[in-house]
């Protein structure tokens, strides 16, 4: 026997408010049967994204989640105790920001859902079709309102979901356009055996005949009920102040929001270990070539200048005209090799690509993009940290290779310039210190470091971005701290290593 | 990604990959380096680094590669790689050994102070008697201490013109080849070589001296071998002299300006024991006059000399006198083709000039005749023909003539010339060196020449040589032209 959609028992939400709780339901009892087309209406900020998200499991892990009494279950699992991994996958949600991957075309969309799903990607195309979509479009980017919410539905149906649920998906399309839209999803919710579909709107006129009932939330009431779709809903009105509604706990709020956050380290350092075997091997080798390719010139480049200058003037500035040349020239090799370029080229690669990495993440989570691929069942930290962890643990020791070899190429060439050491003395007095243990030391300690600000970038472009100032502070973020962290794993290894 | 960066990333990687390979290779022993590997054996590496030079007569000819201790820890072993030039320099007799500053006492002086302010590093010569070429991986062993100077190549060469000369010293103080040759405290030569007698009674040096300095050595110089010398009285005071031969002892030899003549090559001289007590005479007054400019010495036709001669006029009552006397001659071919010098007869021969008591015949013994040619060498010589009719005129043979000897060509010589009284001529004359020196203006009776500077002195009317500067009758001192005509046949310039 099917379990039924909802079943709320005694059920009580409120959002959590540094001036106080704000109630939303109240003692809700109510069961609504599965394979269905409802429509969830009621006023804005009345509970219905929240029920949505909670149903869906979108709660921000590194934000206070809405206090909740009674009893919630969604296809008769709870979901008062954190979101069941039962329910991941069988749950599809088309949110208000569509969390397209503009990165992938229309179709890599529907593939990735189709894969995320373990269906067969052929069947892209059809899908496409069946939303009344062209396959030749190659770009997320190019499509109108109405195309994205097409495509979005084409997504979101691709993995045959128990359930839909879908976030004002009307929102901002003319009502000619409304209407196809809306009779899309009646259309895929009668293809979809079994399927119950929960549409939140304010748009009435566009799925009139469309539903099979109405869930009505009623906020100043705290109440939500089923009622069947003819029965004409209205608001019963203005909620009451929030302050009236004050609980407790707002004290702590702050408190538990600080606690919170550094638990998403712990989280984050956890994913970054245990989600370590790649899955999404496609993305690992794209962002890793990615990551040696586009910083490698420049880095050999600043090496070289590095190298150069260095030698040059160790060489120039000599107290003792031509003395010693040797002696300088295998300092020299040994603090560029060994010390000073591997951390500068850190520093270059840290600042080149984790501030791009951070300000790519970050949107893609201001953009419900991170969202979106929990609901295909994608888990992001597969998808997007997985890559960039492989990426610059293994991109910055390739780098920083290549830094060195760089400022010691710089280095003969400067000391060819300024004195008549040959190549052969030069070769033997640079790298005259220099043996198999320093440039194991420089790879651990590049690859360290690559890894640290790989999984730093991710922590903090992942946070909850509410705004596009968020991205720009976790952008910065990322390069002051994966910076300090170079600098860190650099001067602790070296010190540990040459001590 | 744009494709532009992902190709210079691409571009830069594989350059990366080459670098690295090439770097490794380079980094690798010398085995895929050109050159031939060395290993060299020392009891102290004296803080040498790898990377430092391995230098031949101060070039860089290869580096050193590594600096490690032997097994056993009895030696350090460094391993060298020649280039291809020090390749060509090596061969397995050849000394190595490492140059760093050090002080090997008050007789041999410091070595290597150049590595005071630069790093230390491995030095080599090649013994002129070569022994068979180097094999790649060679162990040699290394000199602890730098070679001793005894390689003649490591003095200074010798120049034409220089004179060769023994010193027998009574003992060595540590002179070595090299050593300096001092004249009033200035260098003018070196002493070449140090050997014992085979008597065992002396020890025999050979010296050099600079060819412009020649004239300073006269058989009345006096040698000794300078080192610090403590000389003085309790209550007079001490004076220590030859203080600047602390570090290195050098032979001194002083002899007043204008005694004794100059000594020819193959000279040799006893030092004396201890230092004399010799007080170097006042500068003299003509040096106080400006040098004239000096000419250009350029390549003359006409060969002069300078003829030196010294000899002891004695006498039965009284005091013996020195006869000392300097002037130019012409050197030219005889008909037979020996090189003859035509000089002043009063210049050479003391017995023309000199009075004896009461008309007798003066007695002049010890007679030394030697002559400068340009450029400083002196050579013996002897009178082999005077005039005899009582002109000033007088032909000297030279003892050991070199086989390139410039002579005068006869065709500047006009022997058939007249010398009318009133005669208008160019002088010249030959420096003391042996140089010639710029011609004078010279008019009979009006403007005669200095009798003493120019004895002997050529006289040339259109650029032929027409007679000499000698002294009438041999006793007046009044300078007169004494015509060439008056040679005898056989002694005339070879046509």
């Amino acid at each position: 026997m099917t379990p039924p959609f909802w079943e709320f028992e005694g059920f009580g939400l409120a959002h959590r408010r540094p001036d106080g709780d704000e109630s939303l339901l109240a003692d809700v009892t109510l069961t609504v049967p599965a394979v269905g087309f409802y429509l969830l209406v009621g006023e804005s900020g009345g509970g219905k994204s929240s029920l949505l998200r909670l149903s869906a499991g979108l709660l921000e892990s590194r934000e206070v989640a809405p206090a909740m009494t009674g009893r919630f279950c969604c296809l008769g699992l709870p979901l008062t105790a954190g979101f069941p991994a039962a329910l991941r996958g069988r749950i599809a949600a088309i949110l208000q920001e569509e969390g397209l991957l503009d990165e992938l075309s229309p179709r890599g969309n529907v593939e990735l859902a189709l894969r995320a799903a373990g269906r067969p990607r052929t069947l892209a195309p059809a899908l496409l079709a069946q939303v009344g979509l062209e396959v030749g479009s190659d770009r997320v980017a190019l499509l109108s309102g109405g195309m994205r919410k097409r495509l979005c539905v084409a997504r979101a149906i691709a993995g045959e979901p128990a359930v839909l649920l879908c976030d004002e998906p009307t929102t901002g399309l003319d009502p000619e356009a409304a209407r196809q839209i809306a009779r899309l999803l009646r259309q895929s919710h009668d293809e979809g055996r079994g399927r119950t579909t929960v549409i939140i709107t304010h748009d009435a006129a566009a799925f009139a005949g469309l539903a099979d009932g109405v869930l009505a939330l009623d906020r100043r009431e705290r109440t939500l009920r089923l009622l069947p779709p003819d029965v004409p809903w209205r608001s019963s009105g203005r909620s009451p102040a929030a302050a009236e509604l004050a609980l407790a706990g707002a004290a702590t709020l702050g408190l538990r929001q600080r606690l919170l956050q550094f638990a998403g380290i712990g989280e984050t350092a956890t994913e970054a270990l245990l989600r370590l075997p790649p899955v999404e091997l496609g993305q690992v080798a794209r962002t890793t070539a990615a990551f040696v390719l586009e910083p490698i010139a420049f880095v050999a480049l600043a090496g070289g200048v590095i190298g150069g200058l260095a030698t040059f003037f160790a060489l120039r500035n000599n107290p003792i005209h031509g003395g010693f040349e040797t002696a300088l020239l295998t300092g020299t090799g040994k603090v560029l090799t060994a010390v000073l370029v591997p951390l500068l080229s850190g520093f270059f690669f840290t600042a080149r690509i984790a501030a791009g990495a951070a300000a790519r993440l970050g949107t893609m989570k201001r953009n419900h993009q991170v969202a979106a691929l929990w609901l295909m069942g994608v888990r992001p930290a597969d998808y997007l940290l997985t890559p960039l962890v492989w990426g610059m643990t293994i991109a910055m020791p390739v780098v920083t290779l290549a830094g060195v070899v760089a400022a010691a190429f710089a280095s003969l060439l400067a000391t060819r310039l300024v004195s008549g050491i040959t190549t052969v003395g030069w070769t033997t007095a640079f790298f005259h210190t220099v043996d198999a243990r320093d440039v194991q030391t420089m790879l651990l300690k590049s690859s360290l470091s690559g890894f640290l600000v790989a999984a730093t970038t991710y922590h903090l472009a992942t946070g909850p971005k509410r705004s596009g100032a968020e991205v720009g502070d976790a952008v910065n973020a990322s390069i002051v701290l994966g910076m300090a962290l170079v600098l860190a794993v650099h001067a602790g290894l070296t010190f540990f290593v040459y001590r | 990604m744009p494709p532009a960066r992902y190709f210079t990333g691409l571009v830069t990687l594989a350059l990366t990959v080459v670098g690295i390979v090439l770097l490794l290779r380079w980094i690798d022993t010398g085995s895929k380096v050109t050159g031939l590997p060395l290993r060299v054996e020392f009891r102290d590496a004296h803080g040498l680094r790898a990377g430092a030079d391995v230098r031949y007569r101060g070039v860089v000819v290869g580096s050193v590669r590594t600096v490690q201790v032997s097994a056993d820890g009895s030696k350090a072993v460094v391993e060298l790689l020649l280039d291809d030039s020090g390749v060509d320099q090596a061969c397995v007799n050849s000394p190595f050994w490492i140059v760093s500053p050090r002080f090997t006492g008050l007789t041999s002086g410091a070595t290597g102070l150049d590595t005071l302010v630069h790093d230390a590093y491995v030095a080599f010569v090649t013994p002129a008697e070569r022994g068979s070429a180097l094999r790649p991986g060679s162990l040699l062993v290394g000199h602890e201490r730098p070679p001793a100077l005894l390689e003649p190549d490591t003095l200074e060469p010798l120049e034409h013109g220089d004179l060769l000369m023994s010193l027998l010293v009574p003992e060595n103080h540590g002179l070595r080849p090299g050593a300096q040759v001092i004249y009033r405290g200035m260098p003018t030569g070196d002493v070449r070589s140090a050997e014992l007698s085979a008597d065992g009674s002396h020890v025999e040096l050979r010296l050099r001296i600079h060819h412009q300095y020649r004239r300073t050595v006269t058989d009345k110089s006096v040698f000794w071998v300078a080192r610090p010398f403590l000389s003085g009285a309790l209550f007079s005071g001490f004076t220590v002299s030859d203080m600047s031969a602390l570090l290195s002892p050098y032979i001194s030899y002083y002899a007043d300006a204008g005694k004794g003549v100059p000594v020819a090559d193959g000279w040799r001289a006893a030092a004396v024991a201890l230092r004399p007590d010799v007080q170097p005479s006042n500068v003299p007054a003509a040096a106080l006059r400006l040098p004239d400019p000096t000419v250009a010495p350029t390549h003359e036709p006409l060969c002069l000399v300078r003829v030196v001669y010294a000899a002891i006029s004695a006498h039965a009552i009284g005091a013996d006198d020195a006869i000392q006397r300097e002037g130019t001659g012409v050197l030219f071919d005889d008909v037979s083709g020996r090189p003859v010098v035509a000089t002043a007869r009063s210049l050479v021969d003391g017995s023309y000039t000199e009075h004896g008591w009461f008309g007798s015949r003066p007695a002049i013994v010890r007679e030394q005749l030697r002559v400068v040619l340009s450029g400083g060498p002196v050579l013996g010589a002897g009178r082999v023909w005077v005039d005899p009719d009582g002109q000033d005129l007088a032909v000297l043979v030279l003892d050991g003539t070199p086989p390139d000897l410039p002579v005068t060509a006869a065709a500047l010589f006009d022997r058939a010339a007249k010398l009318p009284p009133a005669l208008t001529a160019q002088l010249r004359c030959a420096g003391q060196d042996g140089t010639a020196q710029p011609a004078l203006e010279v008019q009979w009776p009006e403007q005669q020449p200095d009798l003493d500077a120019c004895r002997g002195g050529a006289l040339l009317v259109s650029d032929k040589v027409v007679g000499l500067v000698g002294q009438k009758g041999g006793r007046e001192r009044v300078p007169v032209a004494v015509p060439l005509q008056r040679l005898p046949e056989d002694l005339r310039p070879a046509n």
